[in-house]
């Protein structure tokens, strides 16, 4: 078979279960419990298998299959009646929804202690990555993933784990607890039970070579110990990582498309921002847990640590985050001009720094960065799909950045103030860059007198003037036939509009409004945002938000 | 997953939207809620519940990655000819694991020109906890037309080629090591193989030409014992493929006849440097090497034993083993493009002479050339090199499996 039909079949069980889309041609719009705040698991997993993702095709699929394929333009599948994605085994909504303290932020994933270092039990080489590492137990017999920093770059890759894995989970993904420790080569032991995969294929016993091997690879701090970053083991049954298209054949909660998931798609400015290259699945994890007696699986970014500026042996090299690995364009022009069709890359100034790698923000450009290779979910993303990835990156506010980047103990001078600086540089352009992108209207609420109050994204972060005018197209709407009568049109200079008389007074009735802006620097602001409240009590509830419409004929979301 | 199940799961998907909507007006299954809606679609979704299967593309992909990595993969071209100016080669070689590291590779290559090698190659790549390397080598392999156009720069021409051929068994040992696992390699060789020299079937033969008093070891079939000692720096990321770094390195031989008429000992210096410009955009490569023979007592060097110039991977814009003397001099410089992390395109040039005096190893009258080739790499090897090179003796294709340099 091909990838095609899977997904098509996959797209066909969406149609039918996107999260705000009516389920029948006679069901209401809205149901009363809408817009919901998170997904049930209700079905029961138990029986899903463990499936591996193979690198090479994943890679090369993805390079040369996914790259040319064209967004289909569909809209997020798994986002509520308010267009926000509701919590899930995949994604609890954190920032941007609630306020985070420092506290909140430093502890990140983190719900227990960590490593005892006073000894450690070598259990197995290190299954996954090309960072240097194994698998241990600690002195309380925990066990714990640990992975060094490569030679070239001391504290780098550990402090980019510790930094990237609490960003992501703010962000609301799912994330390895992971712990900065040190490891002493004297106070490590090597079961002997453990073993290694050898080039012929035999698992045999793991030697003292193959540990000093480890270490060679690996960051050595000047009393002989390493920094390390160690990961505790997630709990549950390891299914394997999960793909960015389609769905598990054998998880009955997984009914959304990977690709159609606005998370999954988000990735592609939350990688922007924090320079995540690496976005293959082979990063990722699903683990099969017990929930209420019900088997459900978690879905985890397993593997943050390729961000910044910095991977799993040394500085990203000079093009990632510039360009796939494989890009015809660049490929032909480099070719016929025999290198002389400079890239941005090739220009780009870095401050260096070993415990950073090459990171910067002056040559970022949101609206072109690319990871390794793109994922059918990055391809799919849409301009709504990043406003509101974009709104999430902007609310972690300066001092919020300042709390997580400490928590990477980055003692080289000046490392962390810059890595401080290229987050809140690279953070405003995300939100220069998708912001103004579409009609900005955020937070539309519809009081019991009438008074229509909305913010404007790009006006208050100052990515934009405030607009000429706003308009709000009021009509009535019925829910169970879907049909919208019309009653009156306002407008105002600000965003704040009287309704019209004639609003429906009666329990549970519903209005829809469609809020435009006219500004000449921002045409696409004439695209209204759909907004849908019913009448509760003296007032009236947000039911309904469409910043987008369901199909576009292209994706919007990038140059 | 099978077309049949692909196909039950297109259909629950279109129908399952129905189901939902038919089910509406009465049914106890008409969803009162969000909530509800998206248990019954679950619901609807466990009833048909399937392991994934792999298109066959993903299968056939991931069976060879785990033949890789399984250690299993165990036929590999082998495009290495019995030796240079062979023509286009095709081989094939079984390489096994003995141990968890040690190899046994059984190989054979054939060129057009009818070049035959065979081969056995046992290597052990990480002795002394991963300082050493050693490779034990047994084979025969057997040239038909090799070409020979004089001795010396200046004198000879690409017209006065004759040819001759050759069939050697051999086997050898090299052990290399690393003191300090990286950088800084001492090897040392010894291998023994008996040449039996002949004239050629292609016209002109060299015994048409040439005598043996005219052409030392001419009709010769010399027995060698060959020692060889090697020292050198190298921190390039990998030999068959880099962007950086250098390589720096003296070889000392000692070529024993048997029959004491045709010892002799060779030098060869080589130093590789790479130059990595506007963050690997381009890379400078230099490669400098020279050959040098010294006389054993009263023994002379056979003619096909001379360093010699010419070939894919000196002067390239000459015939192999065009230039044939006592002593070698060759530069080559390529302005390296990278196009992207598979494909380099490289403007070179070379030059060189052979001399017959150790004092005459200068820049003088050196042979040129220069060309464009075009390098499909790995991160660590290259596995296809093809160049176009222009000497004042005309253009050369080069086809090779390894860099230049």
């Amino acid at each position: 078979m091909t990838r095609l039909p899977f997904i098509r079949s996959a797209a066909a069980l969406v149609a039918a279960t996107t999260l705000a889309a009516a389920v029948g041609a006679q069901a209401p719009r809205f149901f009363d419990d809408d817009p919901i705040s998170r997904e049930p698991d209700s079905e029961d997993a138990s029986n899903a298998q463990p499936e591996k993702v193979g690198l090479t095709y994943d890679l090369g699929y993805n390079l040369f299959v996914t790259a040319g394929n064209a967004a289909s333009g569909t809209r997020a599948k798994n986002v509520n009646t308010i267009d926000e994605v509701p919590d899930s085994s995949w994604f609890t909504n954190r920032v941007g929804s609630r306020t985070l303290s420092a506290d909140e932020l430093a502890k990140g994933p983190i719900t227990g202690s960590g490593p005892d270092n006073s000894r450690w039990t070598l259990i197995r080489e290190k299954a996954s990555g090309f960072a240097p590492g194994f698998t241990a137990k600690d002195a309380s017999g925990e066990t714990w993933f640990v992975s060094f920093d490569p030679p070239s770059n001391p504290k780098a890759a550990t402090a980019a784990i510790a930094i990237a894995s609490r960003i992501f989970w703010a962000l609301g993904y799912n994330q390895v607890e992971t712990f900065l420790t040190q490891v002493d080569p004297t106070r490590v032991e090597i079961a002997p039970e453990a073993t290694a995969r050898r080039p012929n294929g035999d698992r045999t016993t793991y030697t003292r070579s193959d540990f000093e091997q480890v270490l060679e690879r690996s960051a050595r701090n000047a009393g002989g110990t390493y920094e390390a970053a160690a990961a505790r083991l997630l709990p549950g049954k390891v299914l394997g990582p999960f793909r960015y298209e389609g769905t598990r054949p054998d998880d009955p909660n997984d009914i959304v498309a990977h690709q159609h998931r606005r998370e999954l798609r988000a990735l592609r400015v939350f990688g922007a921002w924090t320079n995540l290259t690496d976005l293959k699945a082979g990063n990722t994890l699903d683990t099969l847990v017990t929930e209420n007696g019900k088997g459900v699986i978690k879905h985890y970014l397993q593997d943050v640590g390729s961000t910044f500026g910095i991977g799993a042996n040394g500085p990203h090299d000079w093009d990632e985050g510039f360009e796939y690995f494989y890009q015809g364009d660049t490929t032909k022009k480099r070719l016929f001009t025999l290198g002389f069709g400079l890239s941005p890359w090739q220009t780009a100034k870095y401050q260096e720094f070993d415990s950073i790698g090459r990171f910067e923000g002056d040559a970022f450009d949101p609206l072109t960065w690319k990871p390794h290779t793109p994922t059918t979910a990055y391809m799919e993303m849409r301009a709504d799909d990043a406003f509101w990835a974009a709104q999430r990156v902007m609310a972690f506010s300066d001092d919020m950045i300042r709390a997580i980047v400490a928590t990477g103990r980055l003692s080289e001078p000046g490392a962390e103030q810059y890595l401080v600086d290229v987050l809140i540089k690279r953070r405003d352009k995300i939100g220069r860059a998708y912001l103004p992108a579409v009609n900005p209207i955020v937070d539309p609420a519809l009081d019991g007198a009438g008074q229509l109050t909305f913010g404007n994204a790009a006006v208050q972060y100052r990515f934009a003037e405030a607009p000429e005018s706003y308009t709000a197209k009021w009509s009535t709407f019925d829910n169970h036939t879907g049909a919208s009568t019309a009653i009156a049109e306002t407008t105002s200079r600000e965003a704040r509009i009287q309704a019209p008389s004639g609003l429906p007074t009666a329990a549970g009735a519903f209005v829809r409004v469609e809020i435009s802006a006219a500004s000449a620097a921002h045409p696409s602001w004439a695209q209204p945002v759909v907004v849908h409240f019913k009448r509760a009590g003296a007032g009236w509830k947000l039911v309904g938000l469409e910043r987008l419409p369901e199909a576009l004929s292209a994706p919007a979301a990038t140059k | 997953m099978t077309r049949s199940y692909l196909h039950t799961r297109w259909w629950l998907g279109l129908a399952l939207s129905g189901v939902v909507a038919a089910a509406l007006p009465a049914s106890a299954q008409t969803p009162q809620s969000r909530d509800e809606a998206l248990r019954q679609a679950k619901a609807e979704k466990a009833k048909a519940l399937a392991p994934y299967v792999p298109s066959k593309g993903e299968q056939w992909v991931d069976r060879i990655e785990n033949t890789f990595l399984d250690g299993d993969l165990r036929w590999h071209p082998y495009f290495q000819s019995a030796l240079a100016g062979g023509g286009f080669t095709l081989g094939a070689g079984y390489r096994f694991f003995v141990s968890p590291y040690n190899t046994v590779d059984l190989r054979g290559s054939y060129t057009l020109s009818g070049y035959k090698r065979l081969e056995a190659e046992f290597l052990a790549p990480r002795l002394f906890d991963r300082r050493g390397r050693l490779s034990l080598v047994g084979g025969w392999r057997e040239a038909t037309q090799v070409g020979f156009f004089g001795i010396g720069t200046d004198p000879t021409s690409k017209d006065d080629r004759v040819n001759y051929s050759f069939t050697q068994p051999y086997v050898s040992a090299q052990l290399d090591v690393w003191p300090t696992r990286r950088y800084f390699v001492v090897g040392g060789g010894i291998e023994y193989s008996k040449w039996d020299q002949e004239g050629s079937s292609r016209e002109p033969s060299v015994e048409d030409v040439y005598t043996p008093a005219t052409l030392q070891g001419l009709d010769s079939d010399p027995t060698y014992l060959h020692v060889q000692g090697s020292a050198g720096f190298d921190w390039r990321t990998a030999p068959g493929y880099t962007r950086r770094g250098g390589a720096y390195g003296v070889t000392v031989h000692d070529y024993s006849d048997r029959d004491g008429d045709f010892g002799f000992r060779q030098v060869d210096y080589d130093a590789v440097q790479h130059f990595p410009i506007l963050r690997d955009a381009w890379v400078l490569s230099l490669h400098a090497r020279a050959e040098t023979t010294y006389d054993s007592g009263d023994q002379q060097v056979p003619f096909f034993m001379l360093p010699a110039l010419g070939g894919g991977s000196s002067l390239r814009g000459f015939s192999s083993w065009r230039f044939r003397d006592r002593h070698s001099i060759l530069l080559q410089a390529e302005w390296r493009v990278l196009v992207n992390r598979f494909l380099d395109v490289a403007v070179f040039a070379d030059a060189g002479k052979v001399v017959s005096r150790t004092k005459d190893l200068n820049f003088d009258r050196l042979k040129n050339d220069y060309g464009l080739g075009f390098r499909f790499h790995g991160p660590l090897a290259t596995p296809l090199r093809i160049e176009l090179a222009h000497s004042n003796e005309g253009l050369v294709i080069v086809f090779s499996s390894k860099a230049p340099f």
